[in-house]
């Protein structure tokens, strides 16, 4: 092991901390300047310093809020089914996926789709007069519901992107179920342990890393959720399904509002760091007070 | 040594040459995956193929994908691209662009070509940015068998004057699509909704594509237009708040809420459209020119092909409108040749590049003695001159920088107002509201 001491250790950083001051510190820096800036296109390399007041109009405007509300109903429930689907499926599974390992291909194509594509299949599979749902309901009984108006879209956006990303968790749950070593399975059935308490009592604490783990990465992609909403409603009547990251994408590319596009994204970024710092810490008094 | 020196000087010589020969060519960035494309690919051969064209001048043609086409673009220009001498226009998006553009000469000949009310899509405050290559209208399908069973039937006439006064307060009577007014289409649409007439032979009596999105507000706003309607007056006052704009919002509203369109209509745009035509349960369909060419070819629409009528937007109190947008090819100021691109540019304003881009596939608008020259191959190009010259509009004030948020916003509010999620008067003072800031001076 070679000792470094503090002349060598900032040798080696500082190619890496070069690049990230070059590829993440400008554009920051830059992004932060425009947010307090009246930029369009046609000024870009002259934008016009106007203070907070992009960030005054961001927090004034209903539809950024309405945006917000959808994002976290959205990465919430969706993270919740996933999981538990996940789950589910995983322990009631795992005998059939030891045996036969290649159960597993299938059941993970869903991840192999492009989100933006699942969006433009949907558009398809949902439509009236070409799709296979609406026709089915129609020939079995006389009429099919309206999948994508404004008061289903929520729940139909929901159902897709959870039919999607189940297999994610369904993966990583198999994986840390299946590495419980047997023994300790064996030992609380031979302590008289039924199944029930053995998977609540045995099983699931074992697995809560994971679990956290699987519901903060399903959680995050679901309140950043573009691609298949934006293929598959837009942002919907009167914005119902407008997400945050679509919120930015319209006030930027949409409306030419760049600085406060730019301000809605420092705000999230803001928002995201107090949020998982806060989540961190807890994490941190939680195991302290365990300890 | 000296073969590796030998060698690498005549790879960077070879470089060198590739890189000017590219460099002195006319770059062009056109319009991707459609008649467009196929167009354009004939004429800039054409143009390569004559004589008097110097090898600095001859047409590259560049393409990106659709998808976000109008975002990318609008990236590239505002960092100074100088990858395309000749970019892509469209007449709601040219205020955008104009400032990474340069103006054009088109000749004098080109009005005799396209005519003056053409030549205006391409132009921003009085300067013009672009050759009109492909204009965009509005036709009304609708199935004339079904109609001809109506006109023909005392009994179903009977039933439709019932329905008109039920829903429209007046009771009208079945007449040919050429003459119908707007309350006259809205009374067809009802009568052949299932939902108000269980008699009925299809499932719905119109298609309306109402999803959020600026393309839907440019194929509605005819209602509006037909009935007086603007976006502003001669004083530069909004002007969205008017009887026009209210008629024609509750109009759709009415067939949506009555059951007379899909469901799902609040999620269809131009695609839906035209697979709800084609299956043969719709009888009405406002929809784009473009889709005449696939809704009346038996191959791709087997259900109605035969059946398939084209008639103007119907009319207003104000008369016959129907919107009209052009896209075509412009200058990027940051050319690095732009009087070979000038010279393209030029050539394709004649009346043979037009006519050839048309036989091609391409839709120009051409005035009426141009467009007859082309008649036996192409007769939509004649009923699109003829339209586009008799009830073609541009609202004005929708050439400007901010058009296209302009329709994003109405989008937003009128979807928001159809899907019953705020009342119409919240709809207008919002969209009143956001276009002043939008568009004032």
């Amino acid at each position: 092991m070679v000792d470094l001491d503090h002349k060598g250790w900032r040798i080696f950083a500082s190619p890496l901390v070069g690049f990230l001051l070059l590829f993440l510190g400008l554009p920051i820096l830059i992004d932060l300047v425009y947010s307090l800036s009246r930029v369009s296109f046609t000024n870009l390399r002259s934008p016009e310093i106007v203070g907070f007041g992009n960030y005054g109009e961001v927090l004034g405007d209903g539809q950024f809020w309405r945006a917000s509300w959808f994002s976290l109903r959205f990465g919430v429930i969706t993270a919740i089914l996933e999981c538990v689907l996940g789950l589910g499926l995983a322990v009631f599974l795992s005998p059939l996926i030891e045996k036969r390992s290649w159960l597993m291909a299938p059941l993970m194509l869903p991840l192999m789709v492009a989100p933006a594509m699942i969006g433009l299949m949907y558009r398809l599979v949902l439509h009236e007069f070409v799709g296979p749902v609406p026709y089915y309901l129609y020939l079995w009984f006389g009429d099919s519901p309206s999948f994508l108006n404004a008061e289903n879209a929520f729940w139909t956006l929901v159902v897709v992107e959870t039919l999607q990303w189940t297999p994610f968790a369904l993966l990583l749950f198999y994986t840390a179920y299946r590495a419980i070593p047997d023994d300790v399975r064996e030992a609380s059935a031979i302590d008289g342990a039924s199944a029930r308490q053995i998977l609540t009592a045995i099983e699931l604490p074992l697995m809560r890393p994971t679990l956290i783990f699987t519901f903060f990465i399903r959680f995050i992609d679901g309140f950043r959720v573009f691609d298949n909403v934006y293929t598959l409603t837009g942002s919907g009547p009167g914005g119902s399904t407008t997400s945050l990251p679509i919120y930015i994408y319209e006030a930027f590319f949409k409306q030419g509002a760049i600085g406060k596009a730019i301000a809605a994204s420092v705000i999230l970024f803001l928002a995201s760091f107090v949020g998982l710092y806060a989540l961190t810490w807890l994490s941190r008094r939680g195991k302290g007070a365990a300890s | 040594m000296l073969k590796f020196t030998k060698i690498t000087l005549s790879a960077l010589a070879l470089i060198t040459t590739s890189l000017g020969a590219a460099n002195a060519a006319v770059t062009v960035l056109g319009w991707p995956g459609g008649s467009e494309e196929t167009a354009l690919r004939a004429v800039a051969e054409a143009y390569n193929a004559q004589s008097g064209v110097a090898d600095a001048d001859k047409v590259e043609l560049l393409f990106y994908s659709r998808d976000g086409f109008y975002d990318k673009l609008q990236a590239d220009m505002a960092a100074g691209s100088s990858a395309f001498d000749i970019n892509l226009l469209a007449t709601y998006s040219i205020g955008r662009y104009a400032s990474y553009m340069e103006p054009v000469d088109l000749g004098p000949d080109a009005a005799k070509v396209f005519g003056e009310s053409v030549l205006k899509t391409m132009q921003f405050d009085g300067k013009q940015y672009g050759v009109p290559t492909d204009l965009s209208l509005h036709f009304m399908y609708y199935r004339k068998d079904l109609v001809d069973a109506l006109l023909a039937d005392p009994a179903a006439k009977a039933k439709y004057a019932e329905i008109s006064e039920k829903y429209l307060g007046k009771a009208l009577e079945p007449k040919a699509p050429d003459s119908w007014t707007w309350d006259d289409w809205a009374a067809t649409a009802l009568y052949f909704a299932k939902s108000v007439n269980p008699e009925s032979p299809v499932r719905y009596g119109t298609v309306l594509q109402m999803k959020n999105l600026l393309f839907n507000i440019m194929v509605w706003q005819s209602v509006a237009r037909a009935n007086g309607g603007d976006w502003m007056d001669a004083s530069g006052n909004i002007t969205i708040d008017s009887p026009a704009y209210r008629t024609a919002l509750e109009l759709y509203k009415k067939l949506y809420d009555a059951g007379a369109s899909p469901k799902d209509s609040l999620s269809y745009e131009y695609a839906e459209t035209n697979a709800a035509f084609g299956s043969g349960q719709v009888a009405t369909a406002l929809q784009w020119n473009a889709a005449a060419s696939e809704l009346t070819d038996p191959a791709k629409s087997p259900a109605v092909a035969e059946n398939v009528g084209i008639v103007a937007p119907p009319a207003g109190s104000a008369g016959r409108a129907d919107h009209i947008h052009g896209l075509g090819l412009g200058i990027n100021k940051n050319a690095k040749n732009k009087p070979g691109a000038a010279k393209f540019l030029q050539w394709l304003a004649t009346e043979d590049a037009a006519l050839l881009y048309a036989r091609s596939g391409g839709s120009p608008a051409l005035l009426p003695d141009v467009a007859a020259k082309i008649a036996k191959e192409r007769p939509d190009l004649v009923t699109l001159g003829q339209y586009a010259g008799a009830y073609g509009y541009v609202m004005t004030g929708a050439t400007s920088a901010n058009a296209f948020p302009v329709y994003e916003l109405q989008a937003k509010e009128f979807t928001g107002y159809w899907s019953g999620q705020e009342t119409l008067d919240d709809a207008l003072a919002n969209t009143k509201a956001g276009m002043e800031k939008l568009l004032k001076p």
